[in-house]
């Protein structure tokens, strides 16, 4: 007769310094109620991601002593940030001790733009009072600190600045005109009026990060528009509902932007194709003040009115994550960091503040073993994200009552709207009324 | 991160390419590997993946299809397909009658191309996880399973006694051979015996005096032993060997592994069998008064209590694959419990006019084995509630009654305890893989078989009885299942204890198809209604009591009607005679009718024949 009994050795592990052993049976059955037991342990993931998403890092020093209107980041280095207040001065900040390196009473009214030079070594602030000035990141001494490189003025005001991705030049918009400059000459190089048949005033101009001569503004007759600085022509200009406030290249996909806009709403265009937005990204319950790109191009933060900002992925057009705290008032700028992992603000309050872009997630170097428990928490969270109970906790986001109250309204004028249209389709005479695309709505006018 | 940015060059690419009307380059189509490999089907084009997915079907019915079917499907393969064609086919014919016209719209503009592409992929992807399973299987599991086998036809298995196998094992595995030993245990008797979910540890229960036990199997030295001094009919562990639990005289005591009483669960009366269900840390115990109560052992809460409305029950085991407790009734009734349901989940009539005296449920979940006072063993398909055959039991009624972990029945009636093959489950077999008898008068008491290892443990009148049964014990133990690690170190069942916490499951969870909790309903909503509400109504259908048709006739005091009646009943030689022709009367004109000639007597054949036409 053929005998075989099982063997197995009684010692596991012959010294106790050895690693213990490890074995795996793949045999369903030796894993029985394996769903339930997934799942459980999803929507344990799900609360645990709620219960760490603590986004604020903090304030960056004491802020200004006016509302902060504008900021910029250095394209090159992840560290300098400098920032506008409503009171004139410009202030650089240190991102990693959070404090505040210089301020320097810049201007006598409101600044309304800073940018860095293509070197990350100087920046650029323009004001309502008519100055641009040049200003020193490293100055060796006080005196240096508060006098700026250089300076030009026009007279009326300046709207915003920026600059170019690859050479010295500059932009700006005024009150008159957009203006092409650079450090080297106090005139502008190139003075263009009058666009698009009207001389609307331009609020926004922004670079094209990859067609260099490509400008594209927003202007306070609703429009939206590019321009060619090489020929001083007006390519397209498209009329939207409500005037737009901040305008952003997408930096992996250049051809896309997105439009902060006033009616609450932000949209994302395709250049070459200006008549309707690729998206509508809506959620805010007021103006939507500004907008910053992700470096990845996948996502974009925008700050509000409504005390809010907002993390909206490209593909969503509700946001992922909504920010707030009880002191942020209006948040008039946003900036996303180089490392996409920080999201700055500056709000009508007058403080900066530093955000996790992701809120629950764990910063410093992760252990392995970290780094795959997260994965496998966030795949697991993202396998089960459409079941109820999950779905409840993954995008329960505790808001300030007025926001809450605010979006249930809009959703109630929404629904009526909707239902008002509906009504006018099917009983009013044929032809005068049919359904128009949510999309389709957004654009009046377009103008080339 | 240059991932990242690789893929984002390359939808940027895409997008600029379709816009200028150019096609989309195929550098994809390189990656496919047209051998079906393991590699992950994303980005393979629907055609491609149809192909893979092809191959590695052919692929694995020429490996171990069984396997592969098991890990595609889980436990329950059928009822998971049956689940998904059903969805399928109401989604293939929704109801639009009820659906608005927005609905309508949705349903129409739904793209179907689209799921099917990407159900193609899922189940390309599926397919490969499973052969890649199979395939790392064969590669992890290095030890080998026991087995028993007759060498000529002459040779029976089961007339190989425990005394000649420990002869033989002596010299060859001398490990295996100390597994075979009695314990004289005579102050408590008659005992039982219980073993932990990773087979190193048993608790030894004498039943009249309540003498308790612990042992540890491996180095077969006592961990605890204490004596309660009064009745316990019943004790099983807790999440580890830490805990035990056990049914005394009047409560369910709990016990720490120094034997320190820990709980007395005061609201569980008179109990007579207990079960732990590991995945919900739910301690559950059936009693004299017939109340099934469910307890939380980590919250301490007694989660739901029914009543069974059948009287005493001593014979409660759990089905492994989806936790519904299985209690035997006197009646010869199975009840299947869930704490969620305050009714019966299902009711089987095992054992008609005989009481249940052990029962056990396979690893799988598929079948139950039922063993009552009729002395038959009946084996029971658990997806269909049908009986597949049944074993007579010479020497005493059926006791007790074990599954092993790869299958082996293990059944303890009278003074004998006998094993039946892997295959006695499925088919019926003529016979058994292995016979144990106990000397003198001593029934089986309880017969349990160790987990991860080739024995069988017997509690019986006067002790217990270690026995081997080669091939009864699962060869590979998966150190990441919760406390199935017989190897396991004081930490490593710490870090457990917190894991097995931290994923246990809610009670409502327990349902018979296990894969209902975190699936998707995705047919169309109002067919579920439908189908929902045409289940509701047969099942209400059967509650009500049909009313009873009268069959009291007018002028039923007749004479004549008297006698007809009376003599209606009575069978003679015409009143056969007559009804056969009558019956073939019926068949003939039914045939008639459906023009089938064939079976009509041919005219010409003489009468006598006619019958064979």
């Amino acid at each position: 007769m053929k005998i075989q009994t099982l063997k197995r050795t009684t010692l596991d592990r012959e010294c106790p310094s050895d690693l213990r052993r490890a074995s795996r049976n793949l045999d369903p059955t030796y894993h029985p109620l394996q769903r339930a037991r997934e799942y459980t342990r999803a929507v344990t993931s799900a609360k645990l991601e709620r219960m760490f998403a603590h986004p604020l890092i903090g304030n960056l020093g004491n802020g200004h002593r006016d509302s902060v209107t504008c900021s910029s980041l250095s394209r090159r280095s992840l560290l300098p940030l400098v920032s506008g207040s409503a009171d004139g001065t410009v202030a650089i900040w240190d991102l990693t001790s959070r404090t505040q390196v210089a301020e320097i009473p810049a201007h006598t009214r409101v600044v309304t733009g800073v940018v860095f030079a293509v070197n990350g070594e100087t920046f650029y602030s323009c004001s309502d009072d008519g100055f641009i000035h040049q200003w020193t990141l490293h100055a060796n001494s006080e005196q240096q600190k508060h006098n700026s490189i250089a300076t030009w003025r026009i007279p009326g005001s300046f709207k915003s600045i920026d600059h170019h991705w690859m050479d010295i030049s500059f932009a700006t918009a005024s009150d008159s005109a957009v203006q092409l400059w650079t450090p080297e000459r106090s005139t502008p190089v190139q003075t263009y009026s009058e666009l698009w048949g009207s001389d609307d005033t331009v609020t926004t101009v922004r670079f094209h990060p990859v067609e260099h001569h490509l400008l594209a503004g927003c202007s306070a007759d609703r429009g939206i528009g590019l321009f060619d600085t090489r020929s001083g022509v007006a390519l397209q200009k498209t009329i939207l509902r409500m005037r737009s406030n901040d305008l952003q290249w997408n930096p992996m996909e250049p051809m896309n932007f997105v439009v902060a806009n006033e009616d609450y709403n932000a949209y994302t265009f395709d250049m070459r194709k200006l008549d309707q937005p690729t998206r509508i990204y809506k959620g805010h319950t007021s103006a939507v003040m500004s907008a910053a790109w992700s470096p990845t191009g996948r996502e974009f933060a925008t700050g509000s009115y409504d005390r809010t900002i907002r993390i909206f992925s490209l593909q969503e057009g509700a946001a992922r994550d909504i920010y707030h705290t009880k002191r942020m008032q209006r948040v008039m700028t946003v900036q996303y960091t180089l490392d996409h992992k920080f999201i700055i603000s500056g709000s009508d309050e007058s403080n900066l503040r530093l955000w996790k872009a992701r809120a629950s997630e764990k910063l410093g170097q992760l252990t392995t073993r970290e780094e795959a428990a997260q994965q496998y928490r966030s795949s697991l969270v993202k396998k089960y994200q459409h079941l109820p109970e999950i779905k409840r906790i993954h995008k329960a986001r505790k808001l300030p009552k007025v926001i809450k109250k605010q979006t249930a309204q809009t959703m109630i004028m929404k629904e009526s709207a909707d239902r008002k249209q509906a009504n006018r389709v099917k009983y009013d005479r044929k032809g005068e009324h049919s359904f128009v695309g949510e999309r389709k709505k957004v654009v009046v006018k377009k103008v080339d | 991160m240059t991932k990242r940015t690789s893929k984002h060059s390359d939808g940027f690419s895409k997008k600029d390419d379709s816009s200028k009307g150019e096609p989309a380059p195929k550098s994809r189509e390189k990656e496919f590997d047209p051998d079906g490999s393991m590699k992950i089907s994303r980005g393979l084009s629907n055609k491609e993946a149809l192909l893979q997915q092809k191959q590695l079907l052919a692929k694995s019915q020429e490996k171990n299809e069984d396997a592969i079917q098991r890990q595609l499907w889980g436990v329950a393969k059928e009822t998971a397909q049956e689940r998904r064609e059903t969805l399928r086919k109401d989604d293939e014919n929704p109801n639009l009658a009820k659906l608005n016209e927005k609905q309508k719209l949705a349903l129409q503009n739904r793209g179907r191309k689209r799921v099917a592409t990407a159900l193609v992929r899922h189940e390309t992807k599926r397919l490969q996880a499973a052969v890649a399973a199979v395939d790392a299987a064969e590669i992890l599991q290095t030890e080998q399973a026991g087995l028993l086998e007759a060498e000529n036809e002459m040779e029976r298995t089961s007339g190989l006694s425990q005394v000649a196998l420990k002869r033989q094992l002596q010299h060859v595995d001398p490990h295996a051979a100390s597994n075979i030993y009695d314990l004289s245990l005579s102050q408590s008797a008659p005992y039982g015996l219980e073993y932990d979910r990773s087979g190193r540890y048993s608790i030894l229960y004498g039943k009249s005096v309540g003498h308790l036990a612990m042992m540890d199997c491996q180095s077969k030295s006592l961990v605890t032993e204490f004596t309660v001094h009064e009745r316990v009919r019943d004790a099983c562990f807790l999440q580890n060997f830490t805990l035990f639990a056990a049914a005394q005289k009047n409560h369910v005591f709990i016990y720490d592994h120094t034997g320190a009483e820990v709980h007395r669960l005061s609201d569980h009366n008179d109990p007579m069998a207990l079960q732990f269900l590991p995945y919900h840390w739910l301690l559950a115990t059936i009693g004299r008064a017939g109340w099934l109560k469910y307890q939380d052992t980590s919250t301490g809460q007694l989660v739901s209590q029914h009543r069974t409305r059948l009287g005493a029950c001593s014979v409660l085991r759990q089905n492994p694959a989806n936790a519904v407790l299985h209690a035997g009734h006197s009646n010869g009734t199975v009840t299947l419990w869930s704490p969620a349901s305050s009714q019966f989940l299902a009711k089987i009539l095992c054992h008609k006019g005989a009481a249940i005296h052990s029962l056990a449920v396979d690893r799988t979940g598929r079948t139950m084995v039922t063993g009552g006072a009729d002395k038959q063993v009946r084996v029971w398909d658990l997806r269909m509630y049908k009986e597949l055959h049944s074993y007579f039991t010479v020497g005493g009624i059926p006791t007790s009654l074990d599954i092993s972990q790869r299958g082996i029945l293990g059944i303890g009636h009278g003074c004998h305890a006998t094993f039946w093959g892997r295959e006695a489950l499925r088919e019926k077999v003529k016979d058994p893989y292995m016979h144990h008898l106990m000397g003198g008068k001593r029934p089986v008491e309880t017969l349990r078989f160790r987990p991860f290892e080739d024995v069988c443990g017997i509690g019986q009148a006067d002790g217990i009885s270690n026995i081997v049964i080669p091939g009864s014990g699962e060869p590979s133990v998966d150190t990441a299942e919760y406390n199935t690690n017989p190897m396991q170190d004081a930490k490593q069942r710490q870090e457990e204890e917190v894991r097995a916490l931290l994923d246990k499951l809610r009670p409502e969870m327990i349902a018979l198809d296990p894969d209902q909790v975190g699936g998707i309903e995705e047919s169309d909503p109002h067919k579920r209604l439908e189908r929902l509400h045409d289940l509701q109504e047969a099942a209400n259908a059967k509650a009500v009591p049909q009313k009873k048709q009268k069959t009291k006739k007018r002028g039923r005091s007749k004479i004549q009607t008297q006698l007809r009646r009376k003599h209606r009943n009575i069978l003679d030689q015409n009143t056969i005679k007559l009804r056969e022709l009558r019956e073939k009367e019926k068949l003939e004109n039914a045939n008639d009718r459906e023009g089938n000639v064939a079976h009509k007597p041919k005219e010409s054949a003489p009468a006598a024949l006619r019958r064979f036409f």
